[in-house]
């Protein structure tokens, strides 16, 4: 029995795609491509800024309305009406756990130490995240505000991470624990030694790279921003505190495990520092 | 393709990213959240063929890679593999049958998942196989097999006439199974 034949376009097809996604793969890493990327990914999200904001604004209450209508159908009248009491109760207390969590959060961000002389713009947290792959937040200020690409954000606890992707009226924020993320960093008595701290994911500590082995490191020691000439973050900011210490036998460098100082799950506002390394 | 399908792709593409941009995220359970771009490649590579589906997963995937910070031409050159792996892979069977697109969906999205980490990893982003993984591959696959049948009809709207490029000459010939 002859073999069925296959036209060739498809596969002549895949290859060119194969091959145009690989060149623009290289010419984006390689910086050639990066402006023009950049500023599509820019205007995409001014474009669709307005579009996620109307459709929330549409879903919300379609949400609240199905959800309303499941539990209606399920208990008696007079439960109903109980039942409603108590969740209109709940769901006060709640937003008002909420408002005070919020207050918080910017009462602190209002009142950050470890910026003294430096100026800020405080922005809200509109998602975490657009890929499973990467650890990164959406905020709420852009370019309009003054948001340049590479400034650092800051939390009410420290460091949170660096503006990647600003566009008008929102940014894009790398966290700290992203693996791509490495910020030079200071620990131990003054003058204080000098060290990496890199990412290992959302949700994972973060790691230390150049500490020596025997280093003196305790737990709940900090970490802050080293603020070497031309390094990317301002001094002083704290990055984070030990959770852990140990040296193996043959180890040159001291395995060290540290908490972010800043509260990245429970993110609301943070601060974008308006700050260049030139500063 | 015509305009008129040119313009019909880009409004479902369109649709897709909006969704994606706002349902979607929201649904983020655990830090992870489904990923339906990944769909337009699945079902047009079943609507359409392997070339179709390769060519629908490039361009869906440049779109999604406006909104990503991973590297640029990533979801693009996953989604050409794929949309063609789907599209081959389904030649032989019968495209009518209704468990077809939410089984291709299933391991279609897994293996995009798998290849797209791979790939990332290689390309400079190691915390990209490090990540929970295992746990977005379920979320994704699952949610995208759920949706595959809604995702098919738009597709299938948006690209009416099935294509019989790569389908066996012998069974285009005999009106076999597209």
């Amino acid at each position: 029995m002859a073999m069925p034949r296959r036209s060739r376009r498809p596969r002549t097809t895949l290859l060119i795609l194969v091959l145009a996604s690989v060149t623009i793969i290289t010419l984006d890493a390689r910086g050639g491509f990066h402006r023009i990327s950049s500023g599509a990914k820019s205007l995409s999200a001014d474009a669709f800024a307005p579009v996620k904001s109307g459709v929330n604004d549409i879903i919300e209450p379609i949400g609240s309305f199905l959800a309303g209508s499941v539990h209606y159908g399920a208990v008696r009248q007079q439960n109903q009406k109980l039942q409603q009491e108590i969740n209109q109760l709940k769901q006060e207390r709640a937003s008002q756990a909420d408002a005070e969590q919020a207050m918080q959060q910017l009462s602190a961000l209002l009142n950050l130490p470890f910026l003294p002389n430096l100026q800020s713009v405080p922005a809200e947290v509109t998602n975490y995240g657009t890929s499973d792959f990467a650890a990164s937040i959406s905020i709420s200020v852009g370019r309009d505000d003054g948001v340049q690409l590479n400034m650092p954000v800051v939390g009410a606890g420290g460091l949170v991470g660096q503006v990647v992707q600003a566009s008008h009226h929102t940014a894009t924020v790398r966290l700290v624990t992203d693996g791509q993320s490495a910020v030079g960093v200071r620990y131990g008595p003054a003058p204080g030694s000098l060290a990496v701290l890199t990412g290992e994911g959302s949700g994972k500590p973060l790691s230390a790279d150049l500490v020596p082995s025997n280093t003196p490191v305790t737990a709940g020691e900090q970490f802050v921003t080293s603020g070497l000439q031309g390094a990317i973050y301002p001094a002083g900011i704290p990055v984070a505190t030990v959770v852990s210490a140990k040296t193996g036998s043959s180890a040159s460098q001291e395995s060290v495990e540290l908490r972010p100082a800043a509260d990245l799950a429970h993110l609301r506002y943070v601060s974008v520092v308006l700050w260049g390394p030139s500063q | 393709m015509t305009l008129r399908d040119v313009a019909r792709v880009g409004l479902v593409m369109l649709a897709f990213v909006a969704v994606q941009q706002t349902l979607m995220l929201d649904l983020r359970r655990g830090g992870v959240h489904p990923d339906i771009m990944i769909l337009l490649p699945i079902v047009a590579g079943i609507v359409g063929g392997p070339g179709r589906g390769a060519s629908m997963g490039f361009w869906a995937g440049l779109v999604a890679d406006l909104f990503l910070p991973t590297p640029f031409g990533l979801s693009a050159l996953v989604g050409s593999l794929i949309g063609f792996g789907v599209g081959a892979a389904t030649l032989a069977l019968d495209r009518s049958a209704w468990w077809l697109p939410p089984v291709a969906a299933l391991g279609g999205s897994a293996l995009y998942e798998l290849i797209y980490a791979m790939l990332g990893s290689l390309l400079g982003q190691p915390q990209m196989l490090h990540v929970q993984l295992v746990r977005i591959i379920v979320a994704v696959s699952v949610v995208n097999a759920v949706l595959a049948l809604p995702a098919l009809r738009m597709v299938a709207w948006a690209l009416p006439e099935a294509s019989t490029e790569g389908v066996p000459t012998s069974v285009v010939a005999t009106g076999g199974p597209r």
